[in-house]
């Protein structure tokens, strides 16, 4: 059973739009999931991890971008629609001004000095992601079944490049029957 | 073109967007491309580009598919249809999801999901790696934003505005 959450902090809506607006205006290079759970659990403590990974299921169990999914899921924990309001404008509004600019100069973007920042960018990315990964990983490094259903969905979806709805229509019905004796 | 049609059409795509952003973009590609004629393939690659290249949901591209279609005011009514319809969704989905709590099956049920979304946090780990630490240096700059992130609590933006500067200055 999941234990009741503690009721989650009350951050402004400003601190909750400026944290999402940075990692918006910032996350170059594929990274922006991966800032959004460092925020959100690591540094500010908003949540915690499996409140966080709840809340990232219902994100992409629903049609729309995962980052924006998840602005709005977080925003309204923590400030109900005000907040997923705050978080969504937030999450979008600094990406999109950037990507005017971008297309503006579209036809410089082929210097070699911006292909080597975005290589760089897209490796901090991957860092971020990875350390992430561990990181929620963690708390559940002691329930063999957590890491059996965790590793089989990895693979499954990386040797045969399954679609998200296959891997989910899979798996969610295996991991129901594998952990139903199971506590959180 | 009228506005109303640019709007409907990246609404429902919105909606329909089951699997986060890339999910929906052959989608977009068969509507703004092929059906509607709107940009060529060409074009809609180019956005795509972009889309990745900046730093929001790729799903932003639809702002550059409307800029084509009606400007700045085109961009605008594409990138509030793609993301509003499916944040009102979610968050009206979230706060019953959050009403739920208590019930047996719901317990049940997020019990379960964890681990399979956490499989794809690890495959996702995995796809990121392949595209882009594909060479020495960027696999060691990967590794040193790991033990860096895992050990301090650095605003991970600044980490990455800094790669950016070192692969602007030493990355070809």
């Amino acid at each position: 059973m999941t234990p009741p959450p503690e009721a989650p902090p009350r951050p402004s809506l400003l601190s909750i739009a400026t944290t999402f607006g940075r990692v918006s205006a910032t996350a170059f290079g594929g990274g922006q999931m991966g800032a959004i759970r460092r925020e959100v659990v690591r540094r500010n403590r908003w949540l915690g991890e499996d409140e966080y990974l709840e809340l990232l299921a219902v994100a992409q169990l629903l049609p729309g971008a995962n980052p924006t999914n998840v602005a709005v899921l977080v925003g309204s924990r923590l400030r109900g629609a005000a907040g997923a309001a705050a978080a969504l404008l937030a999450a979008v509004l600094p990406g999109f001004v950037i990507l005017m600019v971008l297309a503006a100069i579209a036809l410089d973007s082929r210097l070699p000095a911006v292909n080597g920042a975005l290589r760089a960018c897209a490796a901090v990315a991957v860092g971020l992601t990875f350390a992430n990964a561990i990181e929620m990983t963690l708390p559940r490094r002691r329930s063999a079944i957590d890491l059996a259903i965790v590793a089989a969905v990895a693979l499954f979806v990386l040797v045969l490049h399954a679609s998200l709805a296959l891997t989910l229509a899979v798996f969610i019905p295996v991991a129901l029957v594998a952990t139903r004796h199971d506590a959180a | 073109m009228n506005l109303t049609r640019l709007a409907l059409v990246f609404a429902i795509l919105s909606l329909l967007g089951f699997g986060g952003g890339n999910a929906i973009i052959p989608q977009m590609h068969a509507d703004v491309v092929e059906k509607y004629h709107w940009i060529s393939s060409a074009q809609f690659t180019r956005f795509y580009a972009l889309g990745k290249l900046a730093p929001g949901p790729t799903t932003t591209m639809a702002a550059l598919v409307g800029y084509a279609v009606r400007g700045a005011l085109g961009a605008a009514v594409a990138t509030v249809a793609v993301f509003l319809p499916a944040g009102i969704l979610v968050f009206a989905i979230g706060h019953w999801w959050e009403r739920l709590r208590g019930n047996p099956w719901r317990d049940r049920f997020a019990r379960a999901i964890k681990p399979v979304v956490l499989g794809l946090v690890w495959a996702g780990v995995v796809t990121l790696a392949r595209g882009a630490a594909d060479a020495p240096v960027t696999v060691g700059l990967a590794l040193v934003a790991t033990v860096v992130l895992l050990r301090t609590d650095w605003n991970q933006s600044l980490l990455v505005l800094a790669a950016g500067v070192i692969g602007a200055l030493t990355l070809r």
